[in-house]
């Protein structure tokens, strides 16, 4: 067993876990945040995506030995009881999800984007997305969501009615 | 460009919905459906046929769904079917529970209950919206005073008309939708390459009683018809196993592989869909393949004619359209067996 320390959204958590254990299975069976999703469990799929030190990263493809001592920020962490975060509310008016699955992973790959880079270009977004895989959407709520958190407004670039 | 037509509510056999709807003593309503909500948004268009029939704000329908405990059974959340047949069944029951409300507002209102209607959370009298009581008192008073408080219930199952045996003619669906797209692609005669840059989507799904939610199904069916026509292909090995049974080699496109999507929703109404709507969700991919090959003949003027239209087969087409000789494309590895597939070429 291995003893982790981790500031989990703002929070000490600590736990005892087997060496082989992911930060995913952390994440949803010792601190029971199961935002972060188990889809391929071998980084394909996104849909794990947490943000470790401002970075996003597969949690499935990181030991949950390798984030002692360090910050981590799930979907859990970004809404308040009484206020979602503006990726949250554009993704709600937009209609940018639909079964959802990959939701918390898109949300935190896009919050890292923009932390990073506040006004990004819609071909930096759909990079930004390159690892989060969708079946429902065919992204482009998505992308016009994270550009109206961005500017305010919307580039005609991702899909329009006409 | 592709265009495609797809029938809406099959009638091969019974393919029934059933909805209940009450009318609650706050000015809400109850729906209940047998039907599932995957993301699509039928339960949101389920509450919006509901309120639109109830004069009713959509947040005021609570919908409860797809719980055997409480709700009617449902044909599924298949075949592009909800909007359809779910869709009548929840404005059929509406209706009934409205028409209990004018019987109980009628005098009320000292007028005839076919003088009604309901709009704005009233039942008001038509042409007179000053002389109106709130949705709420009528259904109280339904309960308290009448005794007869406002529930209706109402299934829908698509008219049938028996295929003749001899001829194969008859009825089997209830409606039929239409659909255009065109597709603009950039495709690299170097290596066979193809990009799909933009596509536009035509669509006719009768009233779009949500163009959000039809945009978000029409988008989200491109991203699969581009899949289906450039990417993804199930492969076997000799033994029948397949050899790419996950997302690391089973491509489906990113957000990278996705074109610009412009959707246009065509005006229409259809009258025997709940207040002219048909359907939206599958038909959205029918025609995105043939459009991307199309459009890759009128780029280099080769027919592919297996899916998907990989790199190696549009390649190999060109070459063999210049009267180049190359080397079939390469396999997998040694236990690779590609299923029999038709010259890329014609």
């Amino acid at each position: 067993m291995v003893n982790v320390s981790i500031k989990v959204n703002g929070e000490m958590r600590t736990a005892s876990v087997p060496p082989e254990t992911t930060l995913l299975r952390l994440l949803r069976d010792n601190f029971n945040l199961t935002g972060a999703k188990l889809g391929c469990d071998v980084g394909d799929c996104g849909a794990c995506t947490v943000i470790v030190d401002g970075l996003p990263v597969n949690s499935c493809l990181m030991l949950a030995n390798q984030v002692d001592g360090r910050e981590v920020l799930t979907i859990e962490g970004l809404a308040t009881t009484d206020k979602l975060h503006p990726l949250q509310k554009k993704f709600e008016e937009f209609g940018s999800l639909q079964c959802g699955f990959c939701g918390p992973g898109i949300i935190m790959s896009a919050k890292a984007l923009l932390d990073e880079n506040p006004a990004p270009t819609v071909m930096q977004i759909r990079d930004a997305l390159g690892g989060n895989l969708c079946r429902c959407t065919g992204y482009a709520k998505m992308i016009e969501a994270i550009q109206a958190v961005a500017n305010g407004s919307i580039e005609p670039v991702a899909s329009k009615s006409a | 460009m592709a265009c495609m037509w797809y029938p809406i509510g099959f009638t091969v056999a019974a393919n029934p919905s059933s909805a209940v709807v009450k009318m609650n003593e706050d000015g809400t309503a109850t729906l209940l459906t047998g039907t599932v909500e995957t993301g699509q948004g039928s339960l949101t268009i389920l509450a919006q046929i509901t309120a639109q029939e109830l004069g009713i704000a959509t947040d005021d329908v609570h919908v409860v769904s797809a719980d055997t405990d409480t709700t009617p059974m449902d044909t599924g959340a298949i075949a592009s079917r909800t909007t359809y047949v779910t869709g009548n069944a929840a404005r059929l029951a509406a209706e009934k529970v409205k028409l209990m409300m004018f019987d109980v507002a009628a005098p009320m209102l000292g007028v005839k209950a076919h003088q009604l209607e309901a709009k704005d959370h009233r039942i008001q009298v038509k042409g007179y919206p000053q002389r109106s009581v709130h949705i709420a008192d009528v259904a109280n008073h339904a309960r308290v005073v009448t005794g007869e408080p406002p529930i209706g219930s109402a299934s829908f199952n698509p008219a049938t008309v028996a295929l003749d045996p001899e001829t194969g003619q008859g009825k089997p669906f209830g409606t039929y939708v239409y659909a255009t797209q065109i597709a603009e692609v950039d495709v690299d005669d170097e290596t066979g390459d193809v990009d799909v840059i933009r596509i536009v989507a035509s669509h006719d799904c009768g009233t779009a009683i949500n163009p959000m939610l039809v945009e978000g199904q029409v988008e989200g069916g491109i991203s699969m018809g581009v899949g289906f026509a450039l990417q993804e292909e199930i492969l076997f090995d000799s033994a029948g196993r397949q050899i790419n049974p996950n997302l690391t080699n089973y491509i489906m496109p990113t957000s990278l592989d996705m074109p610009e999507v412009e959707v246009d929703i065509v005006d229409n109404y259809d009258p025997t869909g709940p207040f002219g709507a048909k359907g939206v969700g599958e038909p959205t991919l029918v025609p995105t393949a043939a459009a991307i090959l199309n459009a890759i003949h009128n780029a280099v003027g080769v027919r592919i004619t297996s899916l998907p239209a990989t790199a190696e087969k549009v390649f190999a087409a060109i070459k063999a359209k210049r009267g180049q000789h190359v080397p079939p494309p390469p396999l997998g590895g040694p236990d690779e067996h590609r299923l029999p597939n038709p010259s890329p070429a014609t």
